[in-house]
């Protein structure tokens, strides 16, 4: 009975410890990178010229250097979507592979008058648009749950497990249960 | 359903009523089966684990309330029970940290992606989703299942030393 309970503890020190470590991975709040605060939009730039360049497929290198002014990472493809609208495409740095290792959506240009307006994806824009690709599940609720907020869910078990615990210590019966009649 | 009229009637076999034994006899099974049903259903439809482990703790919820706890209860031992609710979470808290394991330190804790199974990336992350289903619907089941016993023996421990 003694190694079951060591045992016990060891396994809730280990969980513990491991919650602790893995907690480390989260993004921080306000982190203008991290996926939450991706509804940005970027900056301005004179349209003369550009529009052919994507038109072509090809990135102005003008746009290049004011998106990599800011630090923000380069894209690698252009797409029409509409007269007017592209999608910019990049292949995700190393250290960004382990979150999704494909090719993805990243910036969205439109044509506003002379000017073209740059922005970045939000999250609902990826969580609707490209859930059912990332994760081959068709309910948006379950990959938003599960996959998206996993860890999040783990909590909300957690919660449950100790809501048992509690009950399971303050009701608890001491003796003898009584026989089947 | 399990009156105190009947414990003073000579047969004490039975606590409640037939029909309701009968009706619940045949109910539970299929009340089972609906559960793992939207347990597995969660990835393509309205479900999950939450849902599927309330459904399945209702199920021995409704045992109880038909047969009573003293004929019903017995058959769940407490210490499988207690087992079971840590189990799930140790079942998702398992499959994170594969996921750290299989990719050597590379991917994220629960990123289902690099669990070493031999279907494509995406594929695995449906897979992974549906592990920690079960984790939740296993740990769901339990703590409801908990619940409701204890409270249920709590009463019938009163009305016995009320009776004596």
């Amino acid at each position: 009975m003694k190694l079951i309970s060591l045992s016990a503890l060891l396994f809730v020190i280990v969980l513990g410890a491991l919650f602790i470590y893995v907690a480390e991975d989260i993004p921080d709040f306000g982190d203008s990178n991290s996926a939450p605060n991706r509804y940005v939009k970027l900056f301005n730039i004179e349209a003369d010229g550009l529009m052919d360049d994507l038109n072509q497929g090809v990135i102005p290198q003008s746009l290049a250097d004011k998106i990599e002014e800011r630090g923000l990472p380069l894209p690698t493809r252009v797409e029409s979507i509409e007269e007017g609208e592209w999608d910019f495409f990049l292949v995700p740095e190393e250290r960004q592979q382990a979150f999704y290792p494909k090719e993805q959506k990243y910036y969205f240009i439109k044509k506003a008058g002379d000017e073209l307006e740059v922005f970045r994806y939000s999250l609902i824009i990826r969580w609707i648009e490209e859930g059912e690709e990332e994760t081959e599940v068709i309910n948006m609720v379950t990959y938003g749950l599960a996959d998206y907020r996993g860890y999040d869910t783990l909590g909300e078990t957690s919660v449950i497990f100790t809501a048992g615990v509690s009950v399971l210590l303050l009701l608890r019966r001491r003796g003898k249960r009584p026989e089947a009649r | 359903m399990n009156t105190g009229k009947s414990e003073t009637e000579e047969g004490k076999k039975r606590s409640g009523d037939v029909i309701v034994e009968t009706i619940s006899r045949v109910m539970v099974p299929f009340i089972q089966l609906f559960a793992l049903y939207v347990i597995m259903h969660g990835s393509s439809g309205p479900g999950g684990g939450f849902q599927g482990g309330v459904i399945f703790g209702a199920s021995f919820v409704l045992l109880v309330i038909a047969f009573g706890i003293v004929n019903a209860g017995n058959r769940f031992p407490e210490a499988v029970n207690t087992a079971l609710f840590s189990t799930g979470v140790y079942i998702y808290a398992g499959v994170g940290l594969l996921c750290i394991i299989c990719s050597l330190g590379a991917a994220q804790y629960l990123n289902y992606g690099f669990l070493s199974l031999p279907v494509h990336f995406e594929e695995r992350r449906a897979l992974g989703m549906d592990f920690i289903e079960i984790g939740v619907g296993i740990t769901v089941m339990a703590v409801i299942a908990e619940i409701f016993f204890n409270l249920a023996w709590k009463k019938e421990e009163k009305k016995e030393g009320g009776k004596e």
